[in-house]
C-alpha cells in the first residue's frame, strides 16, 4: 500500500520499531524492579534458560525450547489456514485434545511394530483433530453457529471427554492420567543431549513448508484468501465458500491433532487432563500478532517458545512470583504489537481513512 | 475564503495521479471538478482535505501557504470534505454523532449542541431528527448530517466527491439548493466532483477538467454538455448504439415470484426474457428491483414461484448452480460484492479462470490479466490491488471477469460512478454480448440509461411492478412519473 | 520514557546485582520443592511452602528453590523433568515433589538422577516396591485430622446435612472423605445423642485438586449447591478454600452455615467467624528430618506415614498433622472435640512406616468394624481393626455416604 515510501520514511519506521522494543524492555525492567528483582538478572536467566550462557550453548535447554515450539508451530500453521479463510478457529484447543485422545487410543490398544505403530498414532491424531474441526465447521455452515461459539463449546466437550477417559475407562490406579504408554508407542528423543523427537520436528517443518506452499501457490489457497477478505465477493466470483471453509477447518484440525499427538506421545508419554495446555490459544495469539504473515510465524512462535521455556529457569533461579512471568510475556506481546501495529498504523491511518471514504463514496446502500 | 493549489504533484507508485495542477477557488462560488475515471479528481480533493500528502507543490489558503497533512489540520485551516462513511459509529444518534465530531471537553454541553445543530439545520433547509440512530439514516441524510457537522466546525471550503450517487431526486434538490445558498449567500467555496454533467450544469458556476492527472481546462458557465464532453475526452461522444436485433428463445422465465424483504414485498411477478433482449428495471432504490435480480441468480431464495434458465429449472438452487448454468451477475456494491479488496487484478482473473488447475499457473494468470487490462482499457497493473483502482476501472474489471457469452447477464447499476465515456464503453461491451444472444436484465436509477438501452422496461414502485407499454418510445419524463407512483398506465402483470 | 528514567533503572539494577550474588554462600544446602498449585493457595501448596521456609529457619545454610503451579494448564511449556534439571543445576541435593500428580514422573527422574534424593509426597512407590533407592515417600496421617473435622461438623450441624467437596477420586481421597464421615457419625451419636443414620453426608468430586475453569466442576458453584440442598456444613477436601468462602458469604447473608477448609494452618482466615476449624499438614518436621539425613549422609529410603504428636497436635516442631479450632466452634463443642481427640490418641500409633505397616493392632482412630463399603461388602467385622494398608488403599467409600466411589 505504501509504494510512495521514501528513504526517510523507512528510517522512521525502523526507528519506531526500535523505540517499541526499547520501550517494552524498559517497561519490563520497571515491572521487575517493582517486584524487587533485578531486570538484568531476569533477562540473563531467561537467556540462560533458553540455552545460552557464558559457558556456551546448553543443548538440553535448547531442546526444551524446541519441544515446546513443535506443537506451537504446528497449531500456528493450522491457524494460518483458517485465518487466511477469515475463520476464528477458537476450537483449535479442543482439536489438539482430540488429536491427543485419538493418538492415545492407538497407543494403548493397538499393538504394531514401532514404526507403523507411531505412524498409525499420528494418523489417528490427524483424524481426531480433523473430525473435531469439521464438527465446528458443520455447526457453522449448517447450524449457523459462529465458529467462535461452536469452538468454545467443542473445547469444553473435548476436555470433559478426556477427563472422563482418564478417570474412567483409561484410568491408572491412583493417578489422574492414563497409564504410561509403552516405549514402542512413543516418539523418542534423538539422544540424551538433544532431547527432541526428530519425527515430530520433521512433521513440524514439513507441515509448515507444505502449508506455506499451498497457501501461496494453489487455487485453493487463493480461494481461501479471497474468502477471508470478503466472503460475499468470493462467493460472487464463483468460489465455493462453504466447502473451502470446511476444508480449511479440517486442515487446521489435522495440524492441531498432530500438535496434540506430540504432547501425549512425546512430552508426557500418557494422556493427561488439559494436554493441550493452552497452546492452541497461544497459537491464536501468535498468528494474530504476525498479522497472518506466514513467514513471521515460525519466528514469533519460536520467540514465545523460547521465552516460556526460558522462564522455567527464571522461575527457579530467582524464585519470583509466577505472575511476573506472565507480565514478561504480556510485555512481549505488547512489544510485537507496538513494533508491528503502531508503525503500520502511523503510516496507514490517513491512507486507510482516505481509501475508506472513497470506497464508500462510490458504493451505495443495498436493499 | 479562497483556496489555491500550485504545481501539485502526487504519485502512487508508477501512477502520476496529479501532475502539476494549479487552480484557484474563490469564495462564494461553486466549482465543478470533472474528468474521466482515474483522472485524479479524488486525489486532488483528498490532498486539499488533508488525507493525502503532496509530493511537491503548495496549498494556499487566503493567499498564505498552508501546511497541513491531516484531515484535522485541513479542517482547522477551514477545508472540509464530505466523508460518507465515518459516521458509522454503531447506534449513536444524530446528535451524539454531531457532538462527538466537535472539539470540546469530556462533558459536552448537550443543550448548546442541540441549539447549534438545529440552527444550522434550519438554515440549510434539512430535516433530521436529532434523536434518531444514525444507522436508520439514508445516504442522503447522512450527507446532510455530515455537512452540518463540518459547518459547525467552521469549515469555509466544502468538498463533495460524487455526492449524488445513490440519493433520490428529491434529496438531490434539497442538497443543491442548500449548496447554492451556502455559496451565494454565505460566501462559502464549494468543490463538487461528479460525473453527471446535468448536475454540474445545474449547480456549478465554473468547472475544471482533469485528464490523466493533468488540468486540461477550466470554463465559466454557461457551457453545454457537449462542450464539457469535448473538454473531458477530446471529442464528442454518441451513446453506444443499440441495434434492433431479432430475439432468440426464452433465456429465462420467472413465474409467480413471491418475495419479501424488510421494505417491500413482491407478489406474483412473472417475466420472460428472450435471448438478446434487454430488460431495464427502473424505480427508486429499494422498490424491489434487487429482489428480482437476486432471485434471478440464486442469491435470495424466493418464497414462491419458479425460475427457469434456458429450459433448466433452477428454483431454490444455489448461486453456484446459476453460474454453472451460465448466468452471470454484476452486483451494485463492487467492493462488497464481486471484487475482493486486497486481491490483485491477476488474482481475480485466476479465480475466474476455469482453465486454472489446482496448482496455479502464475504466468498464465499474469498474461491473462495483462491481456484483459489491454482489451478492457483498465488503468491498472496486473499486480495492483483492486481497491487501488478508480471506480470506473473497478467496474471495467468486473466486466472483464464475466464469461464471454453467458445465457443471462444480471447487472445492478452497471455504470454508477462512471464517467460518460466509460459508461458508454461498458454498454458497448454489454450490447456486444447481447448480439451474441445474451439476455440482459439491469437495474438503474439513471433514467437516461434505462430509456436508451432497454427493449422493455419494468417500473418498480413499492413492490408493484408495471411494464411501460412502449419502451422504445417512452421518455425520461414519462418514466419519472411512473417511478414516483403517480399513475399506473397498465395494471397488467408482465 | 526519558533518558533520566533509563539511567536510574540502570543504576538501580547495578546496585541490586551484588546484593543478589552475595546470597550464594559456600556452606549452603539447596533443596527443591515442586508445587502443583500456587504457593499462596492457602491450602495444600502453601502448607508445603511454609514447610520450606521452616526448613530454612531451622537448618543453617539451607536454601529452598521451588517451582509453583506445575500443571498442564499453568505451565504447558514445563515438564517435571525440566524443573528437576534446573533444580539440580541450581545445586539441589534433595527434591520434594509435592503432589500425587507427579508420582510417575518423579519415579522416572529419580532413575535419571541416582545421586539426588527425591521425596514423592503422598506417593506409594516405596510401599509398592517399585521405587529406586533414592526415592522416598512421606505423608501425614490426615485421617485423624479428617475425623476431627467430621466430628466438628456433626457437633455444629443443625440440619444433619454435611457436604464434602472432593477433588478427584482415588484411594487417598476416598479414605479422607471416609474418615470425615466416620468422625461425623461418631460425634453425632455420642455427643448429640442422635441417630447417625439420619446424617446426610454427600461427596461431590470436582475432578481435580483445584478449580480449572471449564475442566473441573466449579467448587464455588458446588459449595453453593450443597447449601441449597440443605447442608449447613461444607467441608473442603480440595487444595483451595472455596467451600469456606462460600459458607462465609452465605452466613453473611444471614444463613446458619459453617465451613471447614483443609491443608493449611491459617486457612480459616478466609471466613473466620463461621470456620469450625481446620485439619492441616505440618510438613516442616518431616522435611527437616529428611534433609538432615541427606546432609549427614545418613539417608535411607523411607515410606513414612506420620501422625500427630498427641501431647500437642499443634506442636510445630513435632506434629505432622494438626487441627486448630475456628471461631465458629462454640466452647461447649470445643470441649467435646478435645475429648474426642483424646479418645483418638489412646489407640494411635505415632508413625506408620513401610516396616511396621503390616504389624497387627494398629488402629487409626475410628477405623474399626463393623464397617461396610459402599457396595455392601464387609470391610471389617464388628470390633475388627481395619489395618492401615487397607485404609491407605481404600477401594470404596463407606456405606452410608452419598457420592461416587469410582469415576464411572
Ligand atoms: N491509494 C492509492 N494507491 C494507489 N493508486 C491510487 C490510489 N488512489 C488513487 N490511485 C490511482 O490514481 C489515479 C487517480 O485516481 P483518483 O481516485 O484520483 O481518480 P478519480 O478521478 O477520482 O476517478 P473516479 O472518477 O473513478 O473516481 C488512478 O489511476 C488510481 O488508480
Ligand atoms: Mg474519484
Amino acid at each position: 500500500m505504501h509504494r510512495e515510501e521514501t528513504g526517510a520514511q523507512q528510517l522512521l519506521k525502523l526507528g519506531i520499531g526500535l523505540a517499541a522494543v526499547v520501550f517494552s524492555l524498559l517497561l519490563t525492567a520497571l515491572v521487575i524492579l517493582l517486584a524487587e528483582a533485578s531486570p538484568i538478572d531476569v533477562f540473563e536467566k531467561i537467556v540462560e534458560g533458553i540455552g545460552f550462557s557464558g559457558q556456551g550453548a546448553d543443548i538440553l535447554r535448547i531442546s526444551g525450547v524446541i519441544n515446546f515450539w513443535i506443537p506451537l508451530l504446528l497449531v500456528c500453521t493450522g491457524l494460518l489456514v483458517t485465518f487466511t479463510a477469515g475463520l476464528w478457529n477458537i476450537g483449535v484447543e479442543g482439536q489438539m485434545m482430540m488429536g491427543a485422545i485419538f493418538a492415545s487410543y492407538v497407543a494403548q490398544f493397538v499393538f504394531l511394530p514401532p514404526v507403523p505403530q507411531v505412524a498409525l498414532e499420528i494418523a489417528a491424531a490427524a483424524l481426531g483433530g480433523a473430525l473435531w474441526a469439521l464438527l465446528a465447521g458443520v455447526l457453522k455452515t449448517r447450524g449457523g453457529v459462529h465458529e467462535i461459539f461452536g469452538g468454545v463449546a467443542l473445547n469444553n466437550l473435548a476436555s470433559i471427554f478426556s477427563i472422563y477417559l482418564i478417570s474412567g475407562p483409561w484410568s491408572n490406579e491412583g493417578g489422574q492420567a492414563s497409564p504410561p504408554f509403552r516405549s514402542e508407542a512413543l516418539l523418542l528423543p534423538y539422544n540424551n543431549e538433544f532431547k527432541v523427537s526428530l519425527v515430530a520436528l520433521a512433521l513440524m517443518v514439513v507441515a509448515f513448508i507444505v502449508i506455506f506452499a499451498v497457501l501461496r501457490g494453489t487455487r485453493w489457497g487463493l480461494e481461501l484468501k479471497a474468502v477471508g477478505k470478503s466472503q460475499r465477493s468470493a462467493l460472487l466470483l464463483g468460489v465455493p465458500t462453504e466447502r473451502d471453509a470446511l476444508q480449511a477447518l479440517a486442515v487446521c484440525g489435522i495440524l492441531a491433532g498432530l500438535a496434540g499427538s506430540t504432547r501425549v506421545l512425546f512430552t508426557y508419554g500418557n494422556l493427561r487432563p488439559l494436554v493441550s495446555g493452552g497452546i492452541g490459544f497461544l497459537g491464536l495469539l501468535v498468528v494474530l500478532l504476525t498479522g497472518t504473515r506466514a513467514l513471521w510465524v515460525p519466528l514469533i512462535s519460536l520467540l514465545f517458545a523460547a521465552v516460556l521455556a526460558g522462564s522455567t529457569r527464571l522461575k527457579i533461579a530467582l524464585q519470583l512470583d509466577q505472575s511476573l512471568v506472565g507480565v514478561v510475556q504480556g510485555i512481549l506481546v505488547l512489544m510485537i504489537i507496538l513494533a508491528n501495529g503502531v508503525r503500520g498504523r502511523f503510516f496507514a491511518a490517513r491512507q486507510a481513512a482516505a481509501d475508506g471514504a472513497s470506497a464508500a463514496g462510490k458504493e451505495s446502500a443495498h436493499e | 475564503m479562497s483556496v489555491e493549489v500550485r504545481n501539485i504533484h502526487k504519485h502512487f507508485g508508477p501512477v502520476h495521479a496529479n501532475n502539476d495542477i494549479s487552480l484557484r477557488f474563490e469564495d462564494g462560488r461553486i466549482y465543478g471538478i470533472l474528468g474521466e475515471n482515474g483522472a485524479g479528481k479524488s486525489t486532488l480533493m483528498k490532498i486539499l482535505s488533508g488525507f493525502y500528502r503532496i509530493d511537491s507543490g503548495q496549498i494556499l489558503v487566503n493567499d498564505r501557504v498552508a501546511h497541513y497533512d491531516t484531515p484535522r489540520g485541513a479542517i482547522q485551516a477551514g477545508i472540509g470534505m464530505l466523508a460518507q462513511d465515518p459516521l458509522d459509529v454503531g447506534a449513536f444518534t444524530v446528535l451524539e454523532n454531531f457532538v462527538y465530531g466537535q472539539p470540546g471537553g469530556i462533558l459536552p454541553d448537550w443543550e448548546a449542541a442541540r441549539r447549534r445543530f438545529s440552527e444550522i439545520e434550519k438554515h440549510l433547509g434539512f430535516e433530521l431528527n436529532p434523536e434518531l440512530s444514525v444507522e436508520y439514516l439514508s445516504i442522503g441524510q447522512r450527507q446532510e448530517l455530515e455537512i452540518i457537522r463540518l459547518l459547525a466546525l467552521g469549515v469555509h471550503v466544502l468538498i463533495l466527491d460524487e455526492p449524488t450517487t445513490g440519493i433520490s431526486a428529491e434529496q438531490k434538490q434539497v442538497l443543491f439548493s442548500s449548496l447554492k445558498r451556502l455559496a451565494h449567500q454565505d460566501g462559502l467555496t464549494i468543490l463538487f466532483v461528479s460525473h453527471k454533467l446535468e448536475d454540474v450544469l445545474d449547480l456549478c458556476d465554473e468547472v475544471a477538467v482533469l485528464r490523466l492527472g493533468c488540468l486540461v481546462g477550466t470554463a465559466q458557465m454557461p457551457v453545454t454538455t457537449n462542450d464539457l464532453v469535448a473538454m473531458m475526452f477530446g471529442q464528442e461522444l454518441a451513446p453506444a448504439s443499440r441495434d434492433d436485433i431479432p430475439f432468440g428463445d426464452i433465456a429465462v422465465e420467472v413465474t409467480d415470484l413471491h418475495m419479501i424483504s424488510e421494505r417491500v414485498t413482491l407478489r406474483g411477478l412473472g417475466l420472460k426474457v428472450r435471448a438478446g433482449e434487454v430488460i431495464g428495471l427502473a424505480g427508486l432504490e429499494g422498490s424491489g428491483q434487487q429482489l428480482l435480480t437476486r432471485a434471478c441468480v440464486g442469491l435470495i431464495k424466493p418464497l414462491g414461484g419458479r425460475i427457469v434458465v434456458a429450459g433448466k429449472e433452477l428454483t431454490g438452487r444455489h448461486y453456484r448452480d446459476f453460474l454453472a448454468a451460465n448466468v452471470c451477475f454484476g452486483a451494485a456494491g463492487r467492493l462488497e460484492e464481486g471484487l475482493v479488496a486486497g486481491l490483485t487484478l491477476t488474482e481475480h482473473f485466476i479465480l475466474a479462470d476455469p482453465e486454472q488447475t489446482a496448482w496455479i499457473d502464475r504466468d498464465r494468470g499474469t498474461r491473462l490479466a495483462a491481456d484483459r487490462i489491454a482489451h478492457y482499457h483498465i488503468h491498472g497493473q496486473p499486480e495492483s490491488s483492486i481497491e487501488m483502482l478508480s471506480g470506473g476501472n473497478q467496474q471495467r474489471v468486473l466486466m472483464a471477469l464475466m464469461p464471454p457469452a453467458p445465457v443471462l447477464m444480471v447487472l445492478e447499476h452497471p455504470t454508477r460512478g462512471l464517467d460518460v465515456e466509460s459508461a458508454r464503453w461498458i454498454w458497448e461491451q454489454i450490447l456486444a454480448r447481447r448480439r451474441d444472444g445474451t439476455a440482459i436484465i439491469f437495474v438503474s436509477t439513471d433514467l437516461d440509461e434505462i430509456v436508451t438501452y432497454s427493449d422493455r422496461i419494468l417500473v418498480f414502485y413499492a413492490g408493484q411492478v408495471t411494464e411501460v407499454p412502449d419502451a422504445r418510445r417512452t421518455t425520461v419524463d414519462e418514466l419519472g412519473h411512473l417511478i414516483g407512483g403517480h399513475s399506473v398506465l397498465s395494471g397488467e402483470a408482465v | 520514557m526519558s533518558r533520566r528514567l533509563l539511567l536510574s533503572l540502570v543504576v538501580v539494577a547495578a546496585l541490586l546485582l551484588p546484593a543478589v550474588s552475595t546470597l550464594a554462600q559456600n556452606d549452603e544446602f539447596v533443596f527443591g520443592l515442586v508445587f502443583v498449585g500456587p504457593r499462596n493457595d492457602h491450602g495444600w501448596s502453601e502448607a508445603h511452602y511454609t514447610a520450606g521456609r521452616y526448613v530454612e529457619e531451622h537448618i543453617p545454610g539451607a536454601r529452598m528453590v521451588f517451582f509453583e503451579s506445575l500443571n498442564a494448564a499453568d505451565a504447558p511449556e514445563t515438564t517435571l523433568e525440566q524443573v528437576v534439571d534446573e533444580m539440580v543445576g541450581e545445586g539441589a541435593q534433595i527434591i520434594f515433589t509435592t503432589s500425587d500428580d507427579f508420582e510417575e514422573d518423579t519415579a522416572a527422574v529419580a532413575e535419571k538422577y541416582p545421586d539426588i534424593i527425591f521425596v514423592s509426597v503422598s506417593g506409594d512407590d516405596v510401599l509398592a516396591g517399585t521405587a529406586p533407592e533414592n526415592l522416598s515417600n512421606i505423608m501425614g496421617i490426615m485421617e485423624y485430622g479428617k475425623q476431627i473435622a467430621g466430628c466438628a461438623a456433626a457437633l455444629a450441624t443443625e440440619t444433619g446435612g454435611i457436604g464434602y467437596l472432593g477433588p478427584l477420586i482415588n484411594a487417598e481421597t476416598r479414605r479422607l472423605a471416609a474418615s470425615v464421615y466416620l468422625g461425623a457419625r461418631y460425634c453425632y451419636e455420642h455427643y448429640r445423642g442422635l441417630d447417625p443414620d439420619d446424617l446426610t453426608f454427600t461427596v461431590t468430586w470436582i475432578g481435580f485438586w483445584f478449580n480449572i475453569p471449564t475442566v473441573t466442576l466449579d467448587p464455588t458453584e458446588e459449595s453453593r449447591r450443597f447449601i441449597d440442598n440443605g447442608a449447613d456444613v461444607v467441608i473442603s477436601g480440595i487444595d483451595t478454600t472455596e467451600a469456606l468462602v462460600v459458607a462465609g458469604q452465605r452466613a453473611a447473608a444471614g444463613e446458619a452455615v459453617w465451613g471447614i477448609p483443609y491443608d493449611y494452618k491459617n486457612a480459616c482466615g478466609e471466613a473466620e467467624d463461621i470456620c469450625l476449624g481446620v485439619p492441616y499438614f505440618n510438613w516442616g518436621p518431616a522435611y527437616v528430618d529428611m534433609i538432615q539425613a541427606v546432609r549427614n549422609g545418613e539417608y535411607t529410603q523411607v515410606w513414612d506415614w506420620n501422625g500427630p504428636y498427641w501431647d500437642d497436635i499443634n506442636d510445630v516442631d513435632r506434629s505432622a498433622v494438626g487441627w486448630v479450632n475456628g471461631n465458629g466452634l462454640t466452647e461447649e463443642h470445643a470441649a467435646q472435640l478435645d475429648e474426642f481427640i483424646a479418645m483418638l490418641a489412646e489407640t494411635a500409633p505415632e508413625q506408620i512406616t513401610k516396616d511396621n505397616i503390616d504389624e497387627p493392632g494398629q488402629q487409626i482412630g475410628l477405623w474399626v468394624g463393623p464397617l461396610n463399603l459402599q457396595n455392601g461388602t464387609v470391610l471389617a467385622a464388628d470390633g475388627e481393626i481395619v489395618p492401615p494398608s487397607a485404609v491407605w488403599y481404600l477401594e470404596q467409600l463407606l456405606e452410608g455416604m452419598t457420592g461416587s466411589s469410582t469415576a464411572e
